[in-house]
């Protein structure tokens, strides 16, 4: 038989083995498929008109507000939420604790379906979208730009996260010798994703230190690549804690034993680095309101919303991870991750839309299809880790 | 003659300093707390078998 007859015998095998792999399993008619699919359905619909018609047709964008909320939730809050990836990766392969290694696979596949999904709908939000491949190609592009910086290391952090999952692929397809050779890739992969990770964390934050005249002062910092860096440390343990806690539950036919029972170890660990992590940031977002001398401020009604994030949504979840990690208390670490992620969903809307441009009268707020847009994103990468994981070996099956 | 005049904390960096200062005790705290040794669970009882 030639080559290519193998070949041809192959691929015919593979792509019979996808088609059945593609095939829904379990029951259709659950609470989370009824509210998804109508959104997804809806949400589509928008994008039609959003790319027939432009972006003026379905969401409230201005020259006063190039940023709107697909930008400030999606790419701002899903990139800081899936910090998750490389401070496990850093914590396994570099710091070798490897109690955390049976949370590796589904906590890069978070990282790499956040970027896929929440950076991929920074297409939605280009007027022309086509321009994105520009700063790849070199193309009428400023080289010392910090977008030029994200842009790259966007495209070159998902493909690490691929390379680093792409394992668990081979494994799932059957291709032995693949999966050899992509396992030997890892750590590689992974000291390459680490750096890009911490250089564009706080390069997301770079992008707005030009825009000083209109971002509420209180909110304003030259220190903001740092804030950015750091509060994406305890956004992504908490976020592992929180898909961990509804993971656990929803697939616990996946998981095996051993995990099951060190969940609760893992998830202790995980909230103490939260804790230590939220302490120093706290004491920066102190530091800098001393050096900026902000007193003033503080007695307004800007200076009102900037106590309830810091003290609301930092200090207080802060408190509650040492808490609950020193009194075992589980659904306290569980309510302060909740309260965490919603800090950092705040915080990055108070820089990116609601203290941007503060001192203008004409304010913006997103439509409902910005809205319903930003949930149909959500919901489509629920979808796809749901696929994934009911198919290939994601969760640690000792 | 010499005379003492108090600095506003507010204009100096004294109040920075202090700061930094609370930073750095309470990190300690904050460290040792996280780092004791492990309370006894009031939740959990141990059974003694009565024979």
């Amino acid at each position: 038989m030639s080559n290519t007859a193998v070949f041809a015998g192959e691929l015919k095998g593979f792509l019979r083995f996808l088609v059945q792999e593609l095939r829904p399993r379990g029951p259709w008619l659950t609470p989370f498929n009824i509210i998804s699919i109508p959104t997804i359905i809806v949400g589509l619909i928008i994008l039609y008109y959003r790319f027939t018609l432009g972006l003026g047709s379905v969401t409230n964008l201005s020259q006063q507000y190039p940023f709107g909320f697909w930008i400030g939730f999606d790419v701002m809050t899903g990139v800081a939420l899936a910090g998750g990836a490389y401070v496990v990766c850093f914590v396994v392969y570099v710091l070798r604790l490897e109690k955390y290694h049976c949370i590796v696979k589904v906590t890069v596949l978070n990282g790499l379906l956040a970027y896929i999904f929440y950076s991929g709908a920074l297409l939605l939000d280009l007027g022309r979208p086509w321009h994105i491949i520009n700063p790849i190609i070199g193309n009428s592009f400023g080289y010392n730009s910090v977008l030029f910086l994200v842009s790259w290391h966007f495209l070159l952090y998902m493909t690490v996260l691929f390379v680093e999952f792409s394992p668990t692929i081979a494994e799932w397809a059957h291709w032995k010798k693949l999966q050899t050779f992509l396992s030997s890739l890892t750590l590689g992969a992974v000291i390459i994703g680490i750096t890009l990770s911490m250089l564009h964390q706080s390069g997301v934050g770079a992008m707005f230190l030009m825009a000083k005249p209109k971002i509420h002062p209180l909110w304003y910092s030259e220190y903001i690549p740092l804030l950015y860096f750091v509060s994406s440390i305890f956004a992504g343990l908490s976020m592992i804690i929180f898909e961990g806690t509804i993971s656990s539950k929803i697939f616990s036919n996946l998981i095996g034993p051993k995990t099951h029972h060190s969940h609760n170890e893992i998830v202790l660990g995980l909230a103490k680095g939260a804790a230590i992590t939220m302490f120093v940031y706290y004491f920066f977002l102190a530091f800098i309101f001393m050096h900026g001398d902000k007193w003033k401020l503080i007695d307004t009604s800007w200076g009102y919303w900037y106590l309830v994030e810091v003290i609301g949504f930092v200090l207080i979840p802060c408190f509650m991870f040492a808490s609950g990690v020193r009194n075992k208390n589980f659904g306290v670490i569980r309510v302060a991750s909740v309260l965490t992620i919603l800090g950092v969903i705040l915080n990055r809307q108070n820089i990116c839309l609601i203290a941007y441009n503060w001192n203008i009268a004409n304010k913006y707020y997103p439509s409902w299809q910005e809205i319903v847009v930003t949930l149909m994103v959500v919901f489509v990468e629920i979808w796809v880790f749901r696929w994934i994981v009911t198919r290939m070996n994601v969760f640690s099956k000792e | 003659m010499e005379f003492y005049s108090y600095v506003n904390i507010f204009e100096t960096k004294g109040l920075a300093y202090l700061l930094l200062m609370s930073f750095l005790v309470l990190g300690v705290l904050l460290i040792r707390y996280l780092s004791a040794p492990e309370k006894k669970d009031s939740t959990r009882t141990e059974r003694k078998s009565v024979h």
